[in-house]
């Protein structure tokens, strides 16, 4: 049943009865039309692979990756710890908590529930197969980020971003190169304090990220952010091995259900 | 493939499903993270917002300074004692400073109420000293402990020299009558430096 409503909606989303322009600036729409609209019930296909692929999406939290941390864990890593005042950015107020003499103090409720939802959609990403993209301009961590690419099997990009390597990848690459399914920033500024040129080539390729956002950097460009701190070591060493056990526990996941496809098939 | 790189409108979600919609990227060719943002979307929509320069009264009110009771406490300590006699160790997460501690008993006699308001400040640094943390107020010489100092400790370099030098001008006059005690004070005060 859960599998049915999956299908009736992801009808809706394509069915013609949404009211609105194309390129709508505002998502409100979609949630409402998409209850609004009821078209008939498409077959589901019962085929094994389907059900592998939608009976996760159905479970809130499926890969139980709220047991991989707790808000004292974030504490004691230190990713309450954001900037100074002067260097604050205004997108970035909302996930203040406050500022103790001029250090701005990020709300670590607010930051455990974004970093459940980036987790979330890193380990169904990673379940289907997606390709995952690691960038992280700072070189203090860069040997850092790559080994937790290299251990969990997915790719890290720590060096300078030459300029179209995603969107003019046809020719930099070769023409039939499969980009990234999904962006990881652990850190979204570049070395002089910009936002990385990832971010918007991400958006521009349609790809969707997750970043690590400081209190000095610009959230609105990213798809799922996590406030948190990106200068100390263990944060950072949190954050990449959270991301390293999300994964790894996804693929395995998946590796499991395939098994058990298997083993039923033949039975 | 067929895509749409407008970044400043809508989000990344809606340019696909629209593209979907339009039937400009096929069924087949959908992306794999389509199905989970459609499940679990994020807690805000990612539509590009423009850095405008921030409103000053708005700042205020929506990010607060964050201050404590005992701040009052601590201000005054700071202001009396300046840093405080040890080290803050930052990599210790259950460090207890000077400061806190005296934040502490603050609060306990201030708790128990036998103590005048105005006395309260007093009353800690002498209940503090009793426990033997040395507290040495800015400008000024630091509060005696309990026990005395060692005599040894008073002892200054520049005055023994001093007093070598005195010795040495004494022992000309008087060497043939004392030579032996002016070598041995000479040898002892060589030891001692």
């Amino acid at each position: 049943m859960a599998a049915g409503i999956l299908t009736r909606v992801s009808q809706a989303l394509r069915g013609p009865r949404l009211v609105g322009a194309v390129l709508s600036g505002h998502g409100h729409t979609l949630s409402t039309a998409a209850a609004a609209a009821k078209p008939p019930a498409a077959p589901i296909d019962d085929t094994g692979e389907t059900k592998i692929l939608n009976f996760p999406l159905t479970q809130p939290d499926f890969f139980r990756l709220s047991e991989l941390y707790t808000i004292k864990d974030l504490f004691e890593a230190r990713v309450h710890l954001g900037h100074k005042k002067g260097c604050r950015h205004r997108l970035m107020e909302p996930y203040l908590f406050g500022s103790r003499l001029d250090v701005d103090i990020l709300d670590l409720d607010q930051t455990a529930e974004h970093l459940q939802r980036a987790l979330n959609f890193t380990a169904h990403v990673a379940y289907r197969g997606g390709i995952i993209l690691f960038i992280s301009r700072r070189r203090q961590f860069g040997h850092l980020v790559e080994t937790t690419a290299r251990e969990c099997g997915e790719y890290a990009h720590t060096r300078y971003w030459q300029g179209g390597l995603l969107t003019n990848a046809p020719v930099q690459y070769s023409p039939g190169v499969r980009l990234p399914d999904l962006i990881i920033f652990l850190s979204t500024l570049n070395n002089v304090f910009q936002p990385h040129v990832g971010i918007r080539d991400a958006a521009k390729m349609n790809i969707p990220t997750i970043g690590v956002v400081d209190s000095n950097c610009n959230p609105s460009l990213i798809t799922y952010p996590v406030p948190g701190n990106d200068d100390t070591p263990a944060t950072m060493e949190m954050y990449c091995r959270l991301f390293k056990m999300t994964i790894n526990r996804a693929k395995d996941k998946r590796r499991q259900m395939e098994l058990l496809r298997g083993i039923s098939a033949s039975v | 493939m067929a895509g749409s790189r407008l970044e400043k409108f809508g989000t990344v979600f809606t340019r696909v499903r629209d593209l979907m919609r339009a039937g400009v990227i096929k069924h087949e060719h959908k992306p794999i993270w389509f199905d989970v943002y459609a499940a679990f979307p994020p807690k805000r929509e990612p539509l590009f917002e423009k850095h405008l320069r921030k409103v000053r009264k708005q700042t205020e009110d929506s990010v607060p300074e964050i201050f404590y009771k005992e701040d009052e406490i601590r201000a005054k300590f700071f202001e009396v004692y300046g840093n405080g006699p040890r080290a803050f160790e930052l990599l210790k997460s259950n460090f207890v400073s000077p400061c806190q501690r005296f934040v502490m008993k603050y609060s306990e006699l201030e708790s128990r109420g036998d103590v005048k308001p105005e006395a309260l400040f007093e009353e800690t640094a002498k209940a503090l000293l009793a426990e033997g943390v040395l507290l040495r107020k800015r400008g000024g010489p630091a509060q005696m402990a309990t026990e005395s100092r060692d005599p040894l400790l008073n002892m200054k370099l520049t005055e023994m020299l001093a007093d070598q030098q005195r010795d040495t001008e004494t022992e000309t006059d008087v060497s043939e009558k004392r030579p032996q005690e002016a070598d041995s004070t000479d040898s002892q005060s060589s030891s001692k430096i």
